[in-house]
């Protein structure tokens, strides 16, 4: 009786974790796993037809926007990973110096993460506005006749949200690299002060190698990120101009809810589940090994 | 030597400081557009200063929009969401790291499965299983939606956290008689403050920033949240600048003061999520 009770007794403490994560993640995306391979309209009396792996094949072979998006989502994250990196890197090893009034720049720099996408939405289209201050600036230089109206333009409007989007993104990258830095300790570098290492062998061999762990998690972080941007587009353009800037997120909403394609937006969302694994499945098993040791 | 040294860390100062102004730029510009009055946006160049500085943007937009219910409604969900979800993640870690449970490991991977899956996974069933409820548009419906998806990532920092603590606390807590529920309430809690402390902000700034449940699950206009909100008013506001701004304004203004009052606890939850 005891020795029972004994047993249970974790598993009262974890029950209304459990029953929520079933209910709110792990049924429902199962749910949505088995829509996509019907068609539905979404009303409660319409009728659902089973047909197999068909909303998966039009996708890839009728949908041209969702082509579109898939290639956008593509070249968004692969341009998250890279530039942000590589941005939130450099500033780190910058701000990590002993520099005076370097609280107040990190703090500058954090400040866009703490906001709503929407937020930032409304202030970057307030910046891309025909006559807004980028184009004020350009016509300084005498470039007002040239100046595009950046979010309506289909061969900009995809750069200018990727922009805002560096903005919005480069606080956390930032911040988890600071943290990397602050714990490696100071002889490696001496010593090879000492050995007559330039400051760029330095970083390459002392700093880099040390911050590997930070840097999975960033690239990771800023992988899935990407991978899911939603926000900033749906407020910024809504997908258009001509449906240039569509990701998988946005196009899952506008199949799911503007053209009540039920089956079509959840054989998206489960894309996205998909390219999600290939990168989550081994940092999740890179960090659990890491947290175990 | 120092000559070229002194070089380098002027040019540092240039560029940070552009950096700065870049970063500032925009946000200035949202301010002073604010500020203007609509004569002065008109005849002016955009991003001229206002002769007119017109303070009373503000409250105007307040009382022009529904502003003044989706902060409310913002404030509302948060105060009761973070607390309630860090409880219910916080029970939930301590099971899994100070107590003797089998396969503690795998659930503990079950609920990082969590982490994988996107909002837009789960958003058609939410909506059939929130109607079914009658729940939609309501604050419980949305409140337990967002517990939800808190759950991984509140139970990875929070057993992370339980599991840096050491193990004779507890035989200390056995040997006093204290039973579990103490030794999790007098015990591990108090003494997890930091993470908790962390989580906070963190889970303030998911919850007062969430966007797209709240769109498919808060349609009334009398339930929307800051986010969802300011769609709203921005679409009944699209020619009138200066009151478009002066709305994005009032919506950033709670999250600068959570910011700047917590600013320490947010850089420490941010790279505690690296430690794990």
């Amino acid at each position: 009786m005891t020795h029972r009770f004994r047993v249970l007794k974790p598993w009262l403490f974890l029950f209304p974790a459990a029953v929520i994560y079933l209910i709110v993640i792990l049924v429902p995306s199962l749910y949505t796993l088995g829509l996509s391979f019907f068609t539905w309209n979404g009303a409660a009396t319409a009728q659902i037809t089973f047909v197999g792996w068909d909303n998966y094949i039009k996708l890839f072979t009728e949908d041209t926007v969702f082509q579109l998006a898939l290639t956008n989502t593509f070249l968004w994250t692969v341009g998250s990973v890279l530039v942000l990196t590589s941005l939130a890197l450099l500033l780190a090893v910058v701000l990590n110096r002993q520099l005076k009034g370097r609280t107040f720049f990190r703090s500058v720099f954090y400040f866009p993460t703490i906001l709503s996408g929407i937020v930032v939405a409304f202030t970057w289209r307030w910046m891309f506005h025909p006559e807004g201050v980028i184009n004020g600036f350009l016509s300084l230089f005498g470039l007002g006749d040239a100046a595009p109206s950046w979010l309506a333009d289909p061969s900009l409007a995809f750069g200018s949200v990727f922009v805002t989007s560096l903005w919005f993104g480069i606080g956390q990258p930032l911040v988890l690299f600071l943290a990397g830095l602050q714990t490696i300790p100071k002889d490696p570098y001496e010593a090879a002060i000492i050995d007559g290492a330039t400051p760029w062998q330095q970083f390459a061999k002392i700093t880099l190698p040390m911050l590997r762990e930070t840097l999975i998690i960033v690239l990771a972080t800023i992988f899935i990120g990407g991978m899911r941007v939603y926000d900033l587009i749906f407020a910024m353009t809504g997908g258009g101009p001509a449906e240039t800037t569509q990701v998988l997120a946005s196009w899952m909403y506008y199949q799911t809810f503007q053209f009540n394609h039920v089956g079509v937006g959840s054989a998206i969302s489960w894309l996205l589940v998909a390219i999600s694994m290939v990168v989550i499945v081994p940092y999740v098993r890179f960090s659990t090994r890491q947290a175990e040791q | 030597m120092d000559h070229q040294s002194r070089f380098t860390r002027s040019l540092t100062y240039i560029l940070l400081s552009l950096g700065v102004i870049l970063f500032l730029v925009p946000l200035a510009f949202v301010l002073i557009t604010a500020l203007k009055s609509r004569h002065d946006l008109a005849s002016m160049p955009f991003f001229a200063l206002p002769t007119d500085w017109r303070w009373d943007n503000f409250p105007k937009a307040w009382t022009d929009g529904s502003l003044g219910t989706y902060i409310g409604n913002s404030v509302f969900i948060s105060v009761i969401k973070v607390p309630l979800g860090i409880l219910v993640e916080a029970l939930a870690a301590f099971a899994l790291s100070r107590m003797n449970l089998k396969g503690s490991l795998t659930i503990f991977m079950v609920f990082l499965v969590g982490m994988m899956i996107p909002m837009q996974a789960t958003l058609v069933p939410l909506n059939i299983f929130l109607h079914h409820l009658g729940l939609v548009n309501t604050y419980p419906g949305i409140i337990f939606i967002y517990i939800g998806f808190g759950v991984p990532f509140g139970i990875l920092i929070l057993r992370g956290f339980f599991r840096s603590i050491p193990k004779e606390l507890d035989e200390a807590a056995l040997i006093d008689g204290c039973g579990d529920g103490q030794r999790f309430f007098r015990v591990i809690l108090p003494l997890a403050r930091p993470a908790v402390a962390a989580l906070v902000i963190l889970d303030f700034l998911a919850t007062w920033n969430e966007f797209i449940l709240a769109q498919i699950f808060l349609t009334n206009d009398k339930m929307k949240t800051v986010t969802t909100g300011l769609m709203t008013f921005v679409g009944q506001h699209l020619t009138d600048y200066t009151l478009l701004n002066a709305g994005v304004v009032m919506t950033m203004i709670p999250t600068i003061v959570v910011y700047v009052v917590f600013q320490k606890h947010f850089v420490s939850g941010v790279a505690g999520a690296v430690k794990g």
